[in-house]
């Protein structure tokens, strides 16, 4: 008797047990692992709603997922949206302010690879506050990022429908691009010295897909600096300056390559302007990025219907 | 500290004349070798066809020759003369071997209206070398203001001046540069290492006859310069004008230094090693040494310099970095050999 009455507790603690850890699993959605860029686990006990971001593009996924009331911290040089700019402050992404950080006491703090944050990473594991390291090498990382930064923060769906929309305008401009004739292209990324990227940045996947062949692909550096003369060596087809400074000075970069007649871009007058706010971030502003640097390249190409689509 | 002047030797006219030829030999061949360098293909017999004006005008090679190379080979020497130059005079008024064209703080002063230039995104043309300049004047005008005192230019305030200047006006830089966008901070280091890529004739017009007629200023005080080596006491019982030859001198590097620091960026090393290596190979009378040490320093930055922009080709590196980097293991081969004039007596 006595025996039977055990065995029943025992069997209802089971039951008990196993229903209290169904409920742990149901009300812990979150218990998914993250593996950031730089190799560390994180894993989230609950939805983050006190969010400090660490670079400027950063910032703009987060706002692009609507999550703008749960950003406590922003750098310096976050301006986009404008209103992202109106947040407190943590330095800028290559100088940051640990204890500014700690003070917003933060329940995820999400960076990326290319700011030097080793250290303040480090510190913050000390103090025990989460931490995501993003990094993007394409386009396609770009915009899995967002989807990341979406399931990080507790909205999978919705950052699964607005990543969905990033990919088919993408998917678009590779559409009219993938069959196309590649043009050499030039992205001039600072106006003195001379500088460009290769196959390790972003933005020479941006190239690839907008329909153009990068001339400093295969270079030793992700971002070298390189001489006027190897310019008319490789002879671009298409020069697209971006310089990074705001309101810079295009005119007079554009102004510097006229002399150069050997260069096809020169005499083809094909050296244009980008707008660097749409390419400099490895942000959800990339494909416009990508759509202007696809126009600029195949302006054969009738546009008009991708665009209205928008 | 003094240096022994050297009487033992005789110095003629005709010596000296033969030695610059020389050494002009040297340049032009170095010249030579940097017009050949580079990433773009040029060879010996296009560059000779360019000069001979057998080159079309509009062909790649004459372009790279007069368009890119020779301008920042022109550029690269004026500015390598200049800051031997002012290295050697410097060395001598303030009568201390680590004294170099920098040491007065022209170089930060005018580092600092550069920084600021940039920093405001002023046009490259004009607005930096015209911060520069002006940053530099500035300094000038501060450190004579400061380091001359009653009884007249001090060596060791005007040195202690410029040192603290030049501190002071780091910590401004640093300050600009840590608040500075990413983009602008390449621009920045790039202009703090020296950068001889962006020449062109108009401003080789422009600094070349200063250069010149502050050279033969100068050059017209070597004999004083060698007396006042010897002790400032003892030049001026000898009648030197010690205090006009001093300030003149200070002036009138301080300035160049500006105008070719405005066109260049800072490059260091070149107005120290130039010098010593001048005196090392060829004894400290002025008489020879400014000539040789003046075209020595045009010979050792176009060599930097096509270093600079052939050694990770198609890559280019601050021509700053490689004038530190060969000139100082050079320099104490050297030292370790030889000993410096300033030591051996």
């Amino acid at each position: 008797m006595i025996r039977h009455l055990k065995k029943l507790i025992l069997g209802n603690i089971v039951i008990l047990i196993a229903m209290a850890l169904v409920l742990v699993w149901v009300s812990y959605p979150l218990s998914e692992v993250f593996r950031d860029s730089l190799g560390r686990e994180v894993e989230l006990k609950k939805v983050p709603e006190r969010i400090v971001s660490l670079a400027p593009n950063i910032t703009e996924i987060l706002y692009f997922l609507g999550l703008n009331d749960r950003v406590v911290g922003v750098t310096r040089f976050s301006d986009y949206p404008p209103e992202a700019a109106n947040k407190p402050k943590v330095g800028s992404y290559i100088d940051l302010n640990v204890e500014k950080i700690i003070d917003l006491s933060p329940d995820l703090v999400i960076g990326t690879v290319s700011g030097n944050e080793a250290g303040v990473i480090a510190m913050l594991d000390q103090v025990g506050i989460e931490s995501f390291i993003t990094d993007a090498r394409d386009i396609s990382g770009v915009i899995e990022n967002i989807a990341i930064v979406g399931r990080l923060c507790g909205i999978p769906e919705k950052a699964e429908s607005l990543t969905a929309g990033l990919k088919s305008r993408m998917a678009r401009v590779l559409e009219k691009t993938i069959s196309r004739e590649k043009p050499l292209v030039l992205l001039q990324i600072n106006l003195r010295p001379i500088m460009t990227l290769n196959r390790d940045s972003f933005l020479h996947d941006l190239i690839r897909l907008a329909g153009g062949d990068n001339i400093s692909a295969d270079n030793a550096i992700r971002y070298p600096t390189i001489s006027i003369e190897e310019v008319i060596n490789k002879r671009p087809d298409i020069i697209i300056i971006s310089s990074m400074e705001r309101g810079g000075r295009f005119e007079e970069a554009r102004q510097e390559w006229l002399l150069w007649k050997s260069i096809p871009a020169v005499k083809n007058n094909r050296v244009h302007l980008i707008d660097s706010d749409l390419i400099d971030r490895p942000s959800p502003r990339i494909v416009d990025g990508l759509e202007a640097m696809a126009r600029i390249i195949h302006p054969e190409v009738d546009w008009e219907d991708v665009f209205n689509e928008k | 500290m003094s240096y022994e002047y050297s009487t033992k030797k005789i110095l003629t006219p005709a010596k000296v004349i033969s030695i610059s030829i020389i050494i002009c030999i040297a340049l032009t061949v170095v010249i030579g070798i940097a017009l050949i360098m580079g990433t773009a293909n040029v060879s010996l017999k296009q560059v000779f066809a360019a000069f001979w004006g057998t080159l079309a005008p509009d062909e790649s090679a004459w372009l790279i020759i007069f368009k890119i190379r020779l301008p920042r080979i022109i550029l690269a020497g004026l500015v390598g003369f200049s800051l031997s130059l002012g290295g050697v005079i410097f060395q001598a008024i303030l009568r201390n071997p680590l004294a170099d064209p920098f040491i007065l703080g022209v170089s930060s002063g005018s580092a600092f209206g550069a920084v600021l230039a940039i920093f405001f995104g002023l046009s490259f043309n004009l607005g930096v070398p015209l911060m520069s300049f002006a940053g530099a004047v500035f300094t000038i005008y501060l450190v004579i203001m400061i380091g001359s005192r009653n009884i007249g230019v001090e060596s060791s305030t005007i040195l202690l001046t410029g040192v603290i200047i030049n501190a002071f006006f780091t910590a401004i830089i640093m300050f600009f540069i840590s608040v500075s966008t990413d983009a602008r901070l390449h621009t920045m280091l790039y202009w703090l290492y020296g950068d001889l890529s962006q020449s062109e004739y108009s401003q080789l017009l422009f600094i070349t006859p200063f250069i010149i007629i502050s050279s033969i200023v100068l050059f017209s005080f070597a004999k004083d310069l060698n007396i006042i080596t010897t002790g400032e006491e003892n030049a001026a019982q000898l009648g030197v004008e010690v205090e006009k030859i001093k300030k003149l001198s200070l002036l009138i590097v301080s300035l160049i230094m500006g105008l070719v620091v405005a066109f260049s960026g800072l490059i260091g090393f070149v107005g120290l090693i130039v010098p010593h290596l001048g005196r090392m190979a060829f004894g400290s009378d002025h008489r020879l040494l400014i000539p040789v040490a003046s075209i020595g320093g045009a010979i050792f930055l176009i060599l930097a310099d096509t270093i600079a922009r052939t050694v990770i080709s198609p890559n280019e590196l601050p021509v700053g970095v490689i004038t530190a980097f060969m000139g100082a293991p050079f320099f104490i081969i050297l030292l370790k050999k030889r000993g410096s004039q300033w030591t051996r007596s």
